[in-house]
């Protein structure tokens, strides 16, 4: 499939102003052509910038009252906080006396004879899907009321920051793109990542971080003959020989080890491995066991269906005497006394907890993404689980199995209302990377999570 | 009251929130029945976009969803109103937005297992906009225009713009998530998950589509689970929430409602323009005399936001300026003016009962102001109640489609808030349209129907969604 290639921005609207007050008299006209210059300045401001369309709005008020008396009233309808209302309102004030409009005296304001004679103006902040809206209802005598408005882009609205409960689990973003992310991996860091692969459905793409900016340095295209499916996920597993490798659904793409990278792709259904290098291939101990209880992790690998968005089933080399469980959409692996217990989150909706000679369904209140890690923390290994109840976002909490069911130990992490579409372990095990959808403004955030032993 | 973004917001939510838990990872595979009131002849989105406004315009959602599960467009109107790459998946415009080349994605296949070209996308525009010049141009497409359109990939994102290719011996192919196994016009509708879908297999394995069934006899087919997918009318929705639909509470435990922002227009439209100024002065009165609030607290229910304008402030963010309260003694003061006022026929459409109930009160409105209405289920009446579904959230392609299917012209030179408001003032000037609610459009589902949506546009979606417990 083709890569698509950047679309060009749609072009900006053109501006003008055509009230129809401000189509009758030429020192109208001259009011709108300041008017129309305003709006860029209005559309460049910052949110908390009113400047701009104050200006722009008390400049269309003048032009329809002159320097007559009027009185002000400003109503908010918009999303606009007490206090943006507030200023605002002084700054609009402020604007039209600058302007050369009279206000009535607050003291006779209410006079019957004042506020006959006064031109009554009333301006509501409103607002639109994209925009604020300013409008002036100016009302000089019995008939309709003469209407001026203006408009300033809304900015993309700002994510409160909701600080995490007291946790032993940390998010920290690691990437942000409008391109689902199926997976981000870490090749270079220091006190944090500086280089790093973000794994899309049509490409790699290598960032280095560079005077506190990231730059891309390549992005690898990845070939697929057959179109994806819906709900797709991939993984990136870094290698030692080469760079890394990229499991997709029917598709297996190795990187060259040298500078440029590239990269090969082919059809395959090759085992996807199910949990990094670092966690397998030695012998780990759950603390505060003895050491002699150490048990080993060997690597395991679990074929993906090509046209779905979960595993098969099938395992290699399987787990015990196991090699084939129900279909899974994640599992995790913590070390117990002398033995391994696998944690599947299967299609069927529920965990099945596998030691290697039983195969048993349990119900957790789990969603279908799991990671395990390795940490100094607690017994040494935590399953990273996601949220399932249906809420206003996804979460993700660290839980351990002293027995048989499973003991948060941390406290929930949440994504400020996002939506979790993966939760890989990281290659060095101690770590796991989590994508979520933003639902506000669709993009996707990668986040790495980690557990702090001290919290 | 604050009415706005907060509440498109608050509603969008909603619908996300009901609509789009992720708890676990969707699963393949199941059988989804869907009900609908709209009885289409025909699955041609050109066709169903002729539709005439008098006749079941409120069809038009469905038709929209039903269109966007068999066929795609060359753009499409993100969440957040971006336009996202759809069938083309790159543009450029020049020549101050005459002259357009979109690029068209390769490898992408018809159900009927041709591959997309530009020629074929070049033909469905074609024939959708007589009035475009359209071309292949090697792998795009090419739109030469008269006049500058800033609009038009707003326009390409619209369901009446997708890419068909027709076939005369069969129904037209798509290259959308799901093809047709079986159509029955007008009755039943149904569809089979496209394997080769270029945004992948859709999670569904079919969707069955009754069609023609009223508003009670789809929410009878939900209580009893023949239904997955219904839809709701606006006066039923508060049932949900306050419990009452069903005599089954356990079955209605798990449905869910989503419902849009305000996306269609309740207006009465004139048949033709005013014959006199007199004739003005009469539609002026009747356009105060009605009483907006009591008709959305007794008829609808509390559903919909009344309004004398023809976007909704949500999308325009001036409607407030519109006076929607009665206003008798400005209306008898108009009247008073007419030596003498004939009697109007109003029209209703029998497809739902409330608009009946709706044309008798405004009715017994217009008699208060010394108007006389007489309603009528026929089709040559003075004036009609009408349901005007907006074609887009895009306020300019909306107002346009609202005047054309008011039988009048629109400007479409797109500019700042001032002049849509002037562009409004326009439309509304010679007194053929008066707006009377914004409505949202509403659905159920069975809580094991998940992913489903409602897009900005009010349809519904299944492209994504799934059924719980299937694999």
């Amino acid at each position: 499939m083709r890569r698509a290639v950047y679309n060009l921005a749609i072009p900006n609207t053109i501006l003008k102003p055509a009230s129809r007050a401000i189509r009758r008299t030429p020192s109208l006209h001259r009011a709108g052509r300041l008017c129309c210059a305003l709006v860029g300045l209005a559309l460049a401001a910052h949110a908390a910038d009113w400047s701009g369309p104050e200006r722009q709005l008390a400049s269309k008020i003048f032009a329809v009252t002159g320097t007559g008396v009027i009185t002000l009233t400003v109503e908010n309808r918009s999303s606009l906080g007490k206090r943006d209302s507030e200023v605002i309102q002084n700054g609009l004030r402020s604007a039209l006396e600058s302007a050369g409009v009279h206000f009535a005296r607050p003291d006779r304001a209410t006079s019957r004879a004042v506020t006959a004679e006064a031109t009554a103006v009333k301006i509501s902040l409103s607002e639109n899907s994209t925009s604020y809206v300013w409008v002036a209802e100016i009302r000089q005598s019995a008939g309709e009321p003469i209407v001026v408005m203006v408009s300033s882009l809304r900015p993309q609205s700002a994510i409160a920051g909701r600080e995490s409960v007291p946790l032993s689990l940390r998010k920290s973003p690691l990437w942000t793109q409008e391109d689902p992310i199926l997976d981000v991996a870490v090749l270079e860091e220091s006190t944090a990542p500086t280089r790093i692969a973000v794994l899309d459905a049509e490409k790699v793409a290598i960032y280095r971080l560079t005077a506190g900016k990231w730059q891309q340095e390549q992005a690898l295209e990845i070939a697929h003959p057959r179109p994806w499916p819906r709900d797709l996920r991939g993984r990136l597993i870094l290698a030692r020989d080469h760079l890394l490798d990229v499991y997709l659904p029917g598709v297996v793409c190795r990187s060259s080890g040298g500078v440029p990278v590239t990269l090969s792709c082919h059809e395959s259904d090759d085992p996807w491995p199910l949990i990094p290098a670092a966690l397998s291939g030695g012998s780990f101990s759950v603390f505060p066991g003895p050491e002699s209880n150490a048990v080993a992790v060997p690597a395991v690998g679990a074929f993906y269906a090509p046209m779905r968005n979960f595993f098969t089933g099938a395992l290699t080399p399987g787990v015990g005497k196991l090699t084939t469980v129900s279909k899974f959409y994640s599992a995790a692996v913590l070390p117990r006394d002398k033995s391994l217990l696998w944690l599947i989150a299967a299609t069927d909706g529920h965990v099945h907890m596998v030691d290697g000679t039983s195969d048993q369904a349990v119900t957790f209140a789990w969603g279908s993404d799991l990671a395990s890690v390795k940490t100094p923390c607690g017994s040494g290994w935590q399953v990273l689980a996601t949220s399932s109840e249906e809420a206003d976002g996804d979460w993700v909490r660290a839980f351990e199995f002293p027995d048989r069911d499973p003991v948060a130990v941390s406290g929930a992490v949440d994504f400020s209302g996002g939506v979790i579409t993966a939760l890989w372990t990281e290659a060095k095990g101690d770590t796991a990377v989590a994508v979520v959808r933003n639902r506000e403004t669709g993009s996707y955030d990668a986040f790495r999570l980690a557990v702090a032993c001290s919290q | 009251m604050r009415f706005g973004w907060r509440w498109l917001v608050v509603s969008s939510m909603m619908v996300a929130a009901m609509a789009a838990g992720a708890e676990t990872r969707p699963q393949y595979g199941g059988a989804v029945h869907v009900a609908m009131r709209g009885a289409p002849a025909s699955l041609d989105p050109v066709e169903l976009d002729r539709a005439d406004v008098v006749q079941a315009e409120s069809d038009s959602f469905a038709q929209r969803s039903l269109t966007m599960l068999m066929f795609d467009t060359l753009v499409t109107a993100g969440e957040n109103g971006r336009v996202q790459p759809g069938l083309a998946e790159s543009w450029q415009a020049s020549q101050g937005n005459q002259h357009w080349q979109l690029r068209i994605r390769s490898g992408v296949k018809f159900h009927d297992g041709t591959m997309l070209s530009a020629e074929v996308a070049a033909a469905a525009l074609r024939a959708a906009n007589p009035a475009w010049n359209v071309n292949a141009a090697g792998d795009s497409v090419v739109i030469e225009l008269g006049g500058p359109e800033p609009e038009l990939l707003e326009e390409l994102a619209l369901a009446r713009n997708a890419i068909v290719k027709r076939n005369p011996e069969s129904t037209p192919s798509g290259t959308g998530p799901f093809r047709v196994v079986d159509w029955q016009p007008g009755k039943k509708l149904t569809l089979a998950a496209n394997e080769d879908c270029w945004r992948g297999r859709p999670f569904l394995d079919t969707i069955e589509i009754e069609m023609g069934k009223s508003f009670r006899e789809q929410m009878t087919a939900l209580e009893l689970g023949k239904a997955d997918l219904v839809e709701v009318a606006p006066e039923q929705t508060h049932l949900f929430s306050q419990n009452q639909f069903s005599q089954n509470r356990d079955a209605q435990a798990g449905h869910r409602l989503a419902s849009s922002v305000p996306v269609e227009l309740l207006a009465l439209v004139f048949a033709r323009d005013a014959a006199s100024p007199d004739e003005k002065l009469l539609r002026e009165a009747l356009a105060w005399s009605v009483e907006r609030g009591s008709i959305k607290s007794v008829l609808l229910q509390g559903a919909g936001q009344p309004s004398a304008s023809l976007l909704p402030n949500w999308m325009s963010g001036y409607g407030f300026v519109f006076q929607a309260g009665a206003d008798l003694a400005r209306a008898r003061q108009a009247r008073e003016q007419v030596h003498t006022a004939p009697t109007w026929t109003i029209g209703y459409g029998d497809a739902d009962p409330v608009d009946r109930l709706l044309a008798e009160r405004i009715a017994l409105n217009a008699r208060d102001a010394g108007l006389s209405l007489q309603p009528s289920s026929a089709a040559n009446a003075d004036l009609r109640l009408v349901r005007i579904p907006l074609a887009s959230a895009d306020p300019w392609i909306a107002l346009a489609s609202v005047a054309t299917l008011a039988g009048m012209p629109a400007g479409k030179t797109r500019g700042a808030v001032e002049e849509l408001y002037a562009a409004e003032l326009a439309v509304l000037a010679p007194q053929r349209v008066i707006p009377l609610f914004h409505l949202p459009v509403s659905y159920a589902a069975a809580g094991t129907l998940r992913n489903w949506g409602v897009r900005p546009d009010g349809s519904w979606t299944l492209a994504d969604a799934w059924l719980e417990g299937k694999p």
